[in-house]
């Protein structure tokens, strides 16, 4: 099994500021902090944050990913994905996995999540079968 | 000894025999006759075996109970193929250089860049790696025993070696025929090739009725035997390396070395895959086709199984005496190796198509599904007719999770968002709301949707469903083209969204909570509790009725469309799918941008001239818009209205009493209006004067002002 046969809902935050705040912010302990891009955070497992650094940073619930636990990253890599993998831990990598949009977080301890939109999720499961 | 089944017959095979060694043991050609190379440079051995046609009998090991069919003579067999209940396996590897061939300049080249501290794989067909296509990237497409393999490299050598050539005269088609190599690989193999003639350049003609009896040399010589073995020397095996020019590969070996080109064939057949003559070349090349390609093409020599593997020496050969001059060999494209289309398909993928939160809600309903916009979205229930009465008499629940929806905020919000629409957006009050549509540069309606103000400096916006995919891209691009600092996050996929309409719409929001004097007006919008869920409770209408559109967390929307249905079932509540939503919007002469729009409609050929401001300095497209308003335009949308059954979207608009090929227009919407007992339309008319009556599906519509249903919208503010 290459991914865990269950995806679970991901419920944390998302935050859309601009990067040096987003560099200085002072993440609750705990979070799990997933940088997407320069200028957006995906805070896992969080009460609300803040961004002083930005009055208008966009802070706001999100409830719109599914997280499921990789088991084999490297047979995964070789039947559905395309790109090259991040060769250094920890590390995003972000692209299309079975031809669905989704994102591995390769975690410092080995281990390596696998993000999907809820509405792709049952596209991915199915072509990961 | 196991057997396989060679045209019916069971055949016996040694251990190790491919299914071509296997047909020759047996006094059988493994196609009808031609060269046999052995070496899958040529298609002289393919059959259809197991059911797959244009197999290489050559390259495939006899395995007890294979079943092997000749194709058919004179005649392609037929495309089909083994049934396939799963999907061909493809697995993307990775390495750092790619040796294909594994002979001798190909483990030189590998023990080379091993030896520079580079990870090597080593690709070769007698090992059943088989190299279809190589690509950029660079990628390396393989059929193996086990599927397909997509290998991506930074470096590649090719090391295939050098074809041998294979004679071109009368009787080339005939069955006995061998290179040197092959020949000797049958006699390893145990095969008894009878009276062997070997012979060279001096070859003019092989004599025999199925078989060979004997060859005839340039001096007249005439020598019976059963097999020719003709050693006319080699060519490069580069059709890899032409593949792709613009990859970085190293050839190595006789696949780069020179070689001479065979004298210049006079008759026989040259291209064995086709079955094409001397003669057919000299008829293309009579008619003009004097260059390479140009014979290729005319005359489809190389364009077969080998891709030019048999027959290319022999057309340089052709070209250059004619023409003077050594031509280059062709293009050569993938795939050189034949392949099933299962195992074209592998590793590819249909588009996704994404479930609403709602969708195992839709299911039980009953709903049938359609994919619409990139989603899977409820078409009807089982009774758009009753869902459309819902809309129009009580009160009715549509999925819109599907909007796009996204938030923008920051100091330069108000300035991108003036820039970004045609419509004023500074003068919208915080709660309130505007409908917009979004222009390119040309002028030309890209989508539409609404701007909802959050805060001075926030808004929420949102597009159509099919839109929503590049929007947050057409944003982006725009607010850092201007470098103004804007934050956006689109927010499509995780917000749900449901709409409440119907002149009962407000009594159900009643009975879930929200007090009559919180519920917003016509054209605002508000955050509330609605069933206990949190709400950003939207006030619209598409559907020509008082509508609310729930907007909320998708963990929460099947609890909020559970809540809604059971709180209105005293209403008459009942949930409604596209095709009733596209009869009520129609209804109000709302247009569907992609439907209704062309790529190239403007604002003024939909009559939306009132979502355009000119007086604004500057928005995408004014520039044009502006230019482009002093041109005569006869291209118009109207409404039309029409007794019997609606024509289907797409049909031809025509003067009444026109001709056939008089054509004015096309039906861009159409609906058999329950309500109003006839079909309401929408369509092109492109030029002028525009008719008041034309003609469609050999019936006479009218022309009529949109909308048809309640154009003072009394009833969206009920």
């Amino acid at each position: 099994m290459l991914v865990s046969d269950f995806f679970d809902h991901l419920s944390g935050w998302r935050i859309i500021a601009s990067p040096a705040a987003l560099d200085a912010a002072p993440w609750p302990q705990g979070s799990q902090v997933v940088r997407i891009s320069p200028d957006d955070v995906f805070l896992i497992g969080s009460e609300e944050p803040s961004v002083p650094g930005d009055p208008w940073a966009i802070v706001t619930p999100e409830l719109g990913f599914s997280i499921a636990t990789v088991h084999d990253l490297g047979a995964l890599a070789e039947q559905h994905i395309e790109w090259a993998l991040p060769t250094t831990r920890p590390s995003l990598a972000q692209g299309q996995i079975a031809g669905v949009p989704a994102k591995l977080v390769l975690l410092a301890d080995g281990s390596t999540q696998l993000l999907v939109a809820c509405a792709a999720r049952h596209e991915l499961q199915e072509r990961l079968v | 000894m196991s057997r396989v089944v060679y045209d019916g017959t069971p055949i016996e095979y040694d251990e190790g025999d491919t299914l071509a060694i296997a047909a020759v043991r047996n006094g059988q050609h493994p196609a009808r006759g031609g060269t046999l190379c052995l070496a899958g440079d040529c298609g002289n051995c393919v059959a259809i075996v197991d059911g797959t046609p244009w197999v290489r009998t050559c390259q495939t090991p006899a395995r007890p109970g294979s079943v092997v069919r000749r194709h058919p003579s004179g005649a392609h067999p037929s495309p089909g193929g083994p049934e396939q209940h799963t999907a061909v396996a493809v697995r993307h590897r990775r390495a750092h250089h790619v040796v294909i061939g594994n002979g001798e300049s190909g483990a030189a080249a590998a023990a080379a860049a091993r030896a520079q501290g580079d990870t090597v794989l080593m690709l070769d067909a007698a090992d059943g790696n088989e190299v279809v296509g190589v690509f950029d990237g660079p990628t390396i497409i393989v059929r193996t025993p086990s599927g397909i393999d997509q290998l991506h490299a930074h470096h590649i050598t090719l090391a295939t070696g050098a074809a041998e050539i294979h004679p071109v005269c009368p009787g080339n088609m005939l069955a006995g025929i061998y290179t040197p190599r092959a020949a000797a690989a049958a006699q390893a193999a145990g095969v008894d090739l009878g009276r062997i003639a070997v012979v060279g350049r001096n070859l003019v003609a092989i004599h025999g009725e199925v078989g060979v009896s004997a060859i005839e040399l340039a001096d007249g010589t005439v020598i019976e035997c059963d097999t020719v073995v003709a050693d006319l020397g080699s060519a490069p095996r580069d059709l890899l390396a032409r593949m792709a020019p613009m990859v970085p590969v190293s050839v190595v070996g006789p696949a780069a070395a020179a070689h001479a080109l065979p004298p210049c064939p006079q008759e026989g057949v040259v291209c064995p895959c086709g079955k094409i003559t001397v003669e057919d070349l000299d008829g293309v090349w009579s008619k003009g086709f004097n260059e390479l390609e140009l014979v290729k093409r005319a005359s489809l020599t190389g364009v077969g199984t080998c891709q030019g593997g048999v027959c290319m020496p022999h057309l340089r050969a052709f070209v250059a005496e004619r023409s003077g001059s050594e031509p280059q060999p062709f293009t050569a494209r993938p795939a050189a190796r034949q392949l099933t289309l299962g195992e074209a398909a592998a590793g590819y993928h249909i588009d996704t198509f994404r479930r609403t939160p709602l969708h195992a809600e839709h299911v039980a309903l009953g709903a049938t599904l359609d994919k619409f916009g990139g989603w899977y979205r409820p078409w009807h229930y089982g009774d758009p007719v009753a869902e459309y009465w819902a809309v129009r008499e009580a009160v009715s629940l549509g999925d819109v999770s599907t909007l796009g929806k996204m938030i923008v905020s920051g100091p330069d919000v108000v300035e991108a968002l003036e820039r970004l629409y045609p419509n004023h957006v500074h003068d919208i009050k915080v709660g309130r709301a505007r409908y917009v549509i979004n222009l390119t540069e040309r002028g030309h309606i890209l989508d539409d949707g609404m701007i909802l103000r959050d805060a001075d400096d926030r808004f929420t916006l949102t597009f159509t469903s099919g839109g929503a995919s590049t929007a947050e891209m057409w944003v982006r691009d725009w607010v850092e083209t201007w470098g103004l600092k804007v934050h956006v996050l689109d927010r499509t996929v995780s917000h749900g969204a449901i709409n409440v309409t119907g002149p009962l719409a407000g009594e159900l929001l009643r009975r879930a909570g929200v007090a009559d004097e919180e519920r917003p007006k016509f054209l605002q919008h508000r955050r509330l509790a609605v069933a206990g869920v949190p709400c950003h409770v939207m006030r619209l209408s598409f559907t020509g009725e008082a509508s609310f559109e729930l907007h909320h967390q998708i963990d929460r929307s099947v609890e909020l469309w559970q809540a809604l249905m059971h709180l209105g079932q005293p209403l008459g509540v009942r949930p409604h799918g596209l095709q009733a939503l596209f009869g009520l919007r129609c209804e109000k002469g709302h247009i569907l941008v992609g439907q209704d729009t062309e790529l190239d409609t403007s604002p003024r050929r939909v009559n939306m001239d009132w979502a355009v401001k000119l007086d604004k300095p500057a928005f995408i497209g004014r520039e044009a818009l502006v230019r482009t308003a002093r041109l005569p335009d006869e291209r118009r949308l109207f409404g039309f209205t029409m007794e019997g059954p609606a024509p289907l979207e797409g049909s031809v608009i025509r003067p009444v009493g026109g001709a056939a090929d008089d054509v004015i227009g096309h039906v861009t919407s159409s609906w058999n209006s329950p309500l109003f007992g006839h079909a309401v339309l929408m369509g092109w008319q492109k030029r002028a004067p525009h008719a008041d009556v034309v003609e469609i599906d050999g019936r006479e519509a009218h022309v009529s002002p949109v909308p048809f249903y309640d154009p003072e919208g009394a009833r969206a503010r009920l």
